[in-house]
């Protein structure tokens, strides 16, 4: 047992020397993915009320321990695993979301690619730089905004805040003020520079934390949840400036819940649901695997409150079902075998029925419904 | 880019100190009680010295029997300027990480290629040059309210000043790293704070003590500080005759400022392995 453990690690410990020499063999890059992570694994020890450790040390990352939630490792520890095997590449000019409800691992992901977590297992790899064994070379190529407008130095303003932030990215003394007044008048906040970030709006700290990301003039930008917060106005323009990013040919990897925001920016989205990639592709690619391409949202206000509506259409598939106490209405979302003789079975069986029709829509399919379609379950649930 | 360059190590320091100045600054109402503080501070033990010495000062000579001078006031004022000293690191230095950590700016500095410990040390240039503005307002409001005058030469002062300064740097490093950890700073600088003002003789000798009290006095570097520093600024002794207590504090600089680097790498890896950067 002992020995089939460390043949498992020195292989792995083999493989990530091969794959360093490698990328240094070609220059430190894999061709045009300047984000790479490999089979990327983070477990937390589970922390319960009552429970604190005083030695927190004495607790290893990677001493013994179980591979899941719940699993037992050293001293009885309990491990809950937040990522969980994720592997994706982010190239050159594309822009790559991941896609998944919260506490899916996207965040997690993020903030191991970005250094501030260390990976359990598995590599990730930033320009040819491996996070782990090169973090600063790996930050020195990363623009990072993270979630949230706490990022920020309220008591400074935006130009104090971003000259600050210059130089910790190493961008030599004499092109600072050039480099701030570029990241300031490029999101648009130059006239507001010199005022506290403290009577900023929310979608102006997170277009200055956005210019403190290209101060350096990163390759890659790491974004967390860019939009979280704003309004749709500073939402749409946030989204058309990460386009103008990607379109410079930075590598872009985004995290979002909002799947419109995944559908309107991302070349490729891969979906993670508890810590796994379930799915990877170009949001359009995504869609057509879907057995039955749009879906038919029906309002009912029913009779006899027990309408069965796959009896009254065979080739219905009821994806979504909720009812709404306040109106005494049913939602309904269906997807149909046929649609041209399944629509006209529905309202046939409907007018027999005795339910009433409230509303009626038809949808084109979202990366909402791929994910209802792989998990059971909404993105909001 | 990508190795290690002084010249940007040194950058991130200063930009650390002058981003913590500028905030400092935007709260004017605590530079005033700095200034005001170390007035009214030392006042307490002057007047309870006033008082127990008798109307006519009788039991000044007792004091000057057990201490070596009859300046209770200078005495005073060098014991509670150094206690005081240690009192703003443990809070300034010793909450810098926890600060950061609560506003929410500590994963953005991190995320950047700057020296993490560099940064620190930018927070710790902060404190050293607080410290040092500290002295020099509380030397000159204490010479115009109390009539404080200095005895000794400046020399042996400004370096028993370093010396005394970096230790306590040292123990506010380790004191960042384990409030971190800890996430409750108050209670530890209380205890901390607590146990150098009972221990080291801020305003009394530690000959006074019992006996397992003086010996706890000898670990603490305060205790040096405010020896060597009163007898050179009080009695004008020389080199010679604090030398002792010198090496001494050398002695604490290595071993805190060690102890300091060492307390912040192993939370910086805590950190980072448990993700409890951003837990607050």
């Amino acid at each position: 047992m002992i020995g089939a453990i460390s043949r498992s690690v020195l292989r792995r410990g083999w493989r990530a020397a091969l794959r360093r020499e490698r990328r240094r063999a070609t220059g430190g890059m894999d061709m045009d993915a300047l984000v790479t992570a490999e089979d990327l694994r983070k477990r937390f020890p589970r922390k319960r009320v009552g429970q604190r450790r005083w030695w927190p040390w004495a607790r290893r990352e990677n001493g013994r321990g179980g591979n899941g939630t719940g699993a037992s490792g050293a001293a009885g520890d309990e491990w809950i695993v937040a990522v969980d095997g994720v592997s994706f590449e982010v190239q050159r000019g594309e822009i790559f979301g991941l896609l998944g409800p919260n506490g899916a691992g996207k965040s997690t992901t993020i903030r191991m690619l970005s250094t501030l977590l260390e990976p359990s297992a598995g590599t990730a790899v930033i320009c040819g730089h491996d996070v782990r064994w090169e973090p600063m070379q790996a930050r020195a190529r990363l623009g990072v905004v993270l979630a949230g407008d706490r990022s920020l130095y309220w008591k400074l303003s935006g130009r104090e805040n971003l000259e600050f932030f210059a130089t910790l990215y190493h961008v030599p003394a004499h092109e600072v003020p050039h480099r701030v007044n570029w990241a300031l008048e490029r999101m648009g906040l130059a006239d507001r520079a010199d005022e506290l970030v403290e009577r900023y709006s929310t979608g102006m700290k997170q277009r200055l934390s956005l210019a403190r990301a290209l101060l350096a003039d990163p390759p890659v930008l790491l974004l967390d949840e860019p939009t979280l917060g704003l309004d749709p106005q500073s939402a749409r323009n946030l989204r058309e400036l990460i386009l103008e990013l990607k379109r410079e040919g930075r590598a872009i990897l985004l995290t979002t819940h909002y799947m419109e925001e995944a559908d309107f920016l991302c070349d490729r989205v891969a979906i993670i649901d508890h810590g796994t990639i379930i799915a990877m592709d170009s949001p359009g690619a995504l869609k057509r695997r879907l057995p039955h391409e749009r879906v038919y949202r029906l309002e009912l206000r029913e009779t006899n409150g027990a309408l069965r509506l796959t009896d009254l259409v065979p080739g219905a598939a009821v994806v979504e079902e909720r009812r709404d106490e306040a109106t005494g209405t049913l939602h309904l979302a269906l997807t149909l075998a046929e649609p041209e003789q399944d629509l006209a079975a529905l309202w046939t069986g409907l007018a027999h029925s005795g339910a009433s029709v409230v509303n009626y829509s038809v949808q084109e399919p979202t990366l909402e419904d791929v994910f209802i379609s792989l998990t059971g379950r909404a993105l909001r649930d | 880019m990508g190795a290690f360059r002084w010249w940007d190590y040194g950058r991130a320091v200063l930009a650390v100190f002058k981003k913590e100045w500028l905030m400092q600054l935007r709260y004017p109402a605590e530079l005033v009680g700095a200034v005001i503080w170390p007035v009214l501070f030392p006042a307490v033990y002057i007047f309870s010295a006033r008082a127990l010495a008798g109307p006519d000062g009788e039991a000044v000579a007792v004091f000057a029997s057990r201490t070596g001078t009859a300046d209770y006031v200078g005495y005073i004022l060098f014991g509670t300027m150094l206690w005081m000293i240690l009192n703003i690191t443990l809070w300034d230095l010793g909450g810098h990480l926890r600060r950061e950590q609560v506003r929410g700016t500590l994963e953005a500095c991190w995320t950047t290629p700057a020296s993490r410990v560099g940064m620190l040390m930018g927070a710790s240039l902060t404190q050293v040059s607080t410290s040092v503005a500290f002295l020099l307002v509380a030397a000159l409001v204490l010479r115009v309210v109390y009539g404080f005058e200095l005895r000794g030469s400046i020399g042996p002062l400004l370096l028993l000043m370093v010396l005394s300064i970096l230790p306590v740097i040292g123990l506010g490093l380790a004191f960042a790293s384990l409030v971190v950890v800890l996430k409750e700073i108050n209670s530890l600088v209380f205890l901390v704070r607590g146990i150098f003002m009972v221990f080291a003789g801020m305003t009394y000798p530690v000959e006074v003590l019992p006996g397992w009290m003086q010996a706890v006095s000898r670990f603490l570097p305060l205790t040096y500080s405010i020896r060597a520093m009163r007898a050179v600024g009080l009695s004008g002794a020389g080199w010679a005759e604090v030398r002792g207590d010198a090496l001494a504090l050398m002695a604490f600089s290595v071993v805190l400022l060690v102890a300091g680097w060492l307390a912040f790498r192993g939370v910086e890896r805590m950190a980072q392995q448990a993700g409890t950067l951003a837990h607050y």
